[in-house]
């Protein structure tokens, strides 16, 4: 693992919104596997960090590589098709579409998605949505809302979209997946089979996750290494155990949170 | 009057009206694109196949356009049977599918608000193009020689019967194509364009590209309505493209018959028809043009306080495999 270059590499990465440094001069790497945390306080930068590594937004400067490739720039369906996957921390669920079509659409690249394909060889986009519905349905057993396939997504509740999120993710068949706090607003019994899905998908499906969380008992159990932004940088980087008993951690955001939960 | 003749003549206005209503589902309905210029489509369609069709220019009847009409001339076209009827079609299809390429390239990026006042300021530009520039189309004078379908081979008191087949075979072929593609995987793109745009964008869909395929394939079909409308009403002139008649009502026939539903985007397109054509029997103040907008608002009204859908709505889509 630690021969291959990082799967994610962000250099020096800066991002300006008006007068407010959201992101300073943020460098940090993400090696292939596994689930890596990434907490702060409130404003640390870490949405903002999200929505530059997907392409929702561009850097001010500095240097974006997935897999070694720059992507700093890239529009979202770009950084898409390389593998790189993300949530958003308000759920973005196309509310009029039922949970299943929330799905459906997203593996790509579909033949059906050409406009005269519908026209010209209806039985090959038959066929090729069979197989894709088959797929989004196994996935909606995995993270328990087979019994939703059928409803508007808009009527879900806010734990069931943040699944309903996660899900759309392990349609894409991504390398890397952001998740932006995937446990606000899921309850504890849910939490542990959200937790559980997240681990499995990441070991059965070669999925690299990072989470942002605020949950610290969440974060310490699941993820390792854990990152900690403050500020708009990165502030701390490694196992958590690292992590809890670095000075400047507990200074900046942990406190007495640490000892609380260990 | 002869009612059966009056029910084909409101049939073919109707028919017309459901191929932009068809249309306007597509950039509506489906994609959730702000278009409040059909007019302008409707006119580049319309006068696309007028020109391709009417008679050349004639000085003694004071038009003093410059192209125009008579490909009769050319030998192997001249079969009896009206070719450039078709060719007027695919040409008014395609004019606007051309510009409707231009307009969204540079538009389509800009937010749902700025797109309506785009495409209202460019429907507004087409009409006042052909009122002034003289050379073009005629001006106001307008064109009146525009042929029928075949020509003097159908008599006058059966026309109507024959372009009401017409109308009713591209309208029924239209409808096909467009149900077939929104139901499809593609249609399934729009409509989560329509949703969220920045969640369609995250689930790997170009957004731009989807939009623009969506705005030319619906300004294609309203071309063809255009065409349609050129040899039913067989005189064109700017007035004709009036906002009000050539967008605004297209709008009230997708609300009232179910925006995002294909078949009542048709339905609403001659309930709306109906009224409007239907009012206008009605005895002294109800005759009033203004009154009857008012019986469609109402309409509008009732129709979104009791089906905020329309009367069809969108109809939600199941899986297909059975659950055991």
């Amino acid at each position: 693992m630690t021969n291959s270059p990082p799967l994610l590499q962000v250099c020096d990465v800066v991002k300006d919104f008006g007068g407010v440094r959201a992101v300073d001069h943020c460098s940090v790497e993400i090696e292939t596997g596994g689930i890596t945390g990434l907490i702060g306080p409130n404003g640390a930068g870490k949405t903002t960090l999200f929505n530059l590594v997907s392409g929702a937004i561009a850097p001010t400067s500095g240097r974006i590589l997935f897999q070694g490739r720059r992507i700093e720039g890239m529009m979202m369906h770009e950084t898409f098709k390389l593998g790189l996957v993300r949530t958003f921390q308000i759920p973005r669920e196309m509310k009029r579409m039922t949970v299943l079509e929330n799905l459906m659409l997203v593996p790509a690249p579909q033949v059906g998605e050409r406009v005269w394909a519908s026209w010209m060889m209806p039985w090959r986009v038959a066929r090729e949505e069979a197989s894709i519905e088959r797929q989004a349905l196994e996935v909606l057993e995995l993270v328990n809302l087979a019994h939703l396939t059928n409803e508007y997504a808009g009527n879900l509740s806010g734990g069931q979209k943040k699944l309903l999120e996660l899900a759309r993710t392990l349609m894409a068949e991504p390398k890397m997946v952001l998740l932006d706090e995937p446990a606000a607003g899921v309850n504890r019994t849910l939490l542990q089979s959200l937790a559980a899905t997240i681990l499995q998908a990441s070991v059965d499906r070669d999925i690299t996750f990072v989470i942002i969380e605020h949950d610290i008992r969440l974060v310490m159990n699941l993820c390792d290494p854990i990152i900690v932004m403050a500020n708009g940088t990165v502030i701390s980087h490694g196992t958590p155990t690292q992590v809890q008993q670095d000075p400047q951690v507990l200074e900046a955001y942990l406190g007495g949170a640490v000892s609380d939960s260990s | 009057m002869d009612i059966i003749s009056y029910a084909a003549g409101f049939a073919i206005m109707a028919g017309i009206y459901a191929v932009f209503s068809l249309g306007l589902n597509i950039h509506w309905g489906a994609t959730g694109l702000f278009n409040i210029g059909i007019a302008g489509f409707f006119a580049l369609g319309a006068y696309t196949a007028a020109l391709l069709t009417t008679q050349p220019p004639d000085p003694m009847l004071f038009e003093d356009f410059t192209f125009g009409g008579n490909w009769s001339e050319i030998g192997f076209l001249d079969l009896g049977i009206d070719l450039w009827f078709f060719l007027g079609i695919a040409a008014a299809a395609i004019a606007c599918g051309i510009i409707a390429l231009a307009i969204g390239y540079v538009t389509l990026r800009l937010r749902d608000d700025y797109l309506a006042i785009a495409t209202l300021g460019i429907a507004e530009t087409v009409r006042l193009f052909f009122l002034n520039e003289k050379w073009v189309a005629n001006g106001s004078k307008g064109l009146y020689r525009i042929p029928k379908f075949l020509g003097d081979l159908v008599s006058p008191e059966n026309y109507d019967y024959i372009y009401l087949g017409v109308v009713l075979a591209v309208l029924v072929a239209l409808f096909i194509a467009v149900e077939l593609a929104l139901k499809s995987p593609w249609g399934r793109v729009l409509r989560a364009i329509r949703e969220d745009e920045v969640a369609a964008e995250a689930s790997g869909k170009n957004v731009f590209n989807f939009k623009l395929q969506a705005f030319i394939l619906g300004a294609v079909i309203m071309g063809i309505g255009g065409a349609l409308f050129a040899h039913n009403v067989r005189f064109l002139a700017p007035i004709t493209f009036d906002p009000l008649l050539a967008t605004f009502v297209i709008w009230a026939m997708l609300m009232v018959g179910g925006s995002g539903n294909n078949r009542g985007a048709i339905l609403g397109a001659f309930a709306v028809w109906g009224i409007w054509t239907g009012t206008q029997f009605l005895p002294g103040i109800f005759e009033d043009p203004n009154f009857r907008f008012f019986m469609i608002g109402a309409l509008i009204v009732t129709v979104i306080l009791i089906r905020p859908g329309g009367i069809l709505g969108e109809e939600r889509r199941m899986a297909q495999t059975v659950k055991d």
